[in-house]
């Protein structure tokens, strides 16, 4: 349920942007999501569905785009693509050492919106 | 004919959050205190480590606890006993503490008269993690109960946080624990955390923790 209070400011910031852009309805919300938040896409579809009734987000779908995590070797300082298969494991590609640090990875970003202005005559 | 268009935002979703968690640092610089976030699961043990901190160090550092929990004062009620100012936040069902919480928990307490701030958060692996709290020092505390694996399935929190803390270690010989296997998974993902293996019941390892403890808040530059 981590996933509710971080879609509520999703929200709050997509009526904001629409609004200011003059739009009737919004359409499309397309968020990026590091894989170590563990969001989970459904999830975020039927928080989005629970709070937007009633606004011009009614009716709107996300779009989630997961983004992988990243790593900087121990040793040799080469920075490797973390992945939902390589996490429980990872191995820098250069050295082959197994220790390191996590660089990104929880990224939250709200992309962009598609929105409905007014219907031209 | 209906006018669709797109807006590109490239707008960090958390950057409320971030924004006070600066705000936070840069108070703990002003007022001179150490903010120290302490999280884990439910039952891990934090409060009776942090009742153990603050009986081995109340002579040295004047302690504030910020308690976080899901419903109950219990926890504050136990840091009043012991004369420490706290502020209980009950997030009433909320996961995790926010950095607009804490900083409204700050406001509440008499900064000028502290040294180090603790914050109890909410019990929970994932959540807390996920939200910036300006703490000079992030810290979990794993309780040997829970196994040595939980680096693995946790990656977020094993990686914010700068010191781990092993807990129950009188409780070894009832379950495997492997400290070996603890450093290769959290090794994976966080090579430079500093693993204190400890029991606050019988206080071993409790010595090593505060000296270490001492020497990061002494290492705080103030202006």
């Amino acid at each position: 349920m981590h996933e509710l209070p971080i879609i509520k400011s999703i929200y709050k910031s997509v009526i904001t942007k629409a609004e200011g852009a003059g739009a009737k309805k919004v359409k499309r919300v397309v968020i990026e999501v590091g894989i170590l938040r563990d969001f989970i896409p459904e999830l975020v579809q039927k928080y989005w569905d629970f709070i937007s009734p009633g606004s011009i987000a009614e009716g709107s779908v996300i779009e989630l785009r997961e983004l992988d995590a990243s790593a900087a070797c121990g040793r040799c300082g080469k920075e490797y693509a973390i992945t939902k298969e390589n996490i429980g494991n990872p191995q820098c590609p250069v050295c082959g050492y197994r220790r390191g640090r996590l660089i990104s990875g929880s990224e939250l970003r709200l992309v962009g919106i598609e929105i409905e202005k007014q219907e031209k005559k | 004919m209906k006018d669709l268009t797109y807006i590109d935002l490239k707008e960090c979703i958390l950057s409320d959050n971030d924004g006070i968690a600066d705000q936070i640092r840069e108070l703990s610089v002003k007022k001179r205190f150490f903010l120290w976030n302490i999280m884990s699961s439910p039952g891990a043990g934090k409060t009776t480590f942090i009742i153990e901190i603050i009986s081995r160090l109340k002579d040295q550092f004047r302690f504030g606890v910020i308690e976080g929990d899901v419903e109950s004062t219990v926890d504050s009620l136990k840091m009043q006993n012991l004369g420490i100012p706290t502020v209980q936040l009950r997030t009433g069902g909320g996961c995790h503490l926010d950095a607009a919480m804490v900083m409204k928990a700050l406001e509440s307490l008499p900064l000028d008269e502290l040294d180090i701030v603790i914050v109890e958060n909410i019990g929970n692996l994932v959540c807390p993690a996920e939200f910036d709290l300006g703490a000079d020092l992030p810290s979990m505390i794993l309780s040997v109960p829970e196994g040595d694996d939980k680096a693995i399935k946790y990656p977020l929190m094993f990686s914010v946080c700068k010191a781990l803390i092993v807990s129950k270690t009188d409780s070894l010989g009832i379950f495997d624990f492997d400290f070996e296997a603890l450093r290769i998974n959290t090794g994976k993902l966080n090579d430079s955390l500093q693993i204190f293996p400890l029991s606050a019941k019988s206080g071993e390892g409790m010595e090593e923790f505060c000296s270490w403890l001492k020497q990061e808040i002494e290492s705080k530059k103030y202006q």
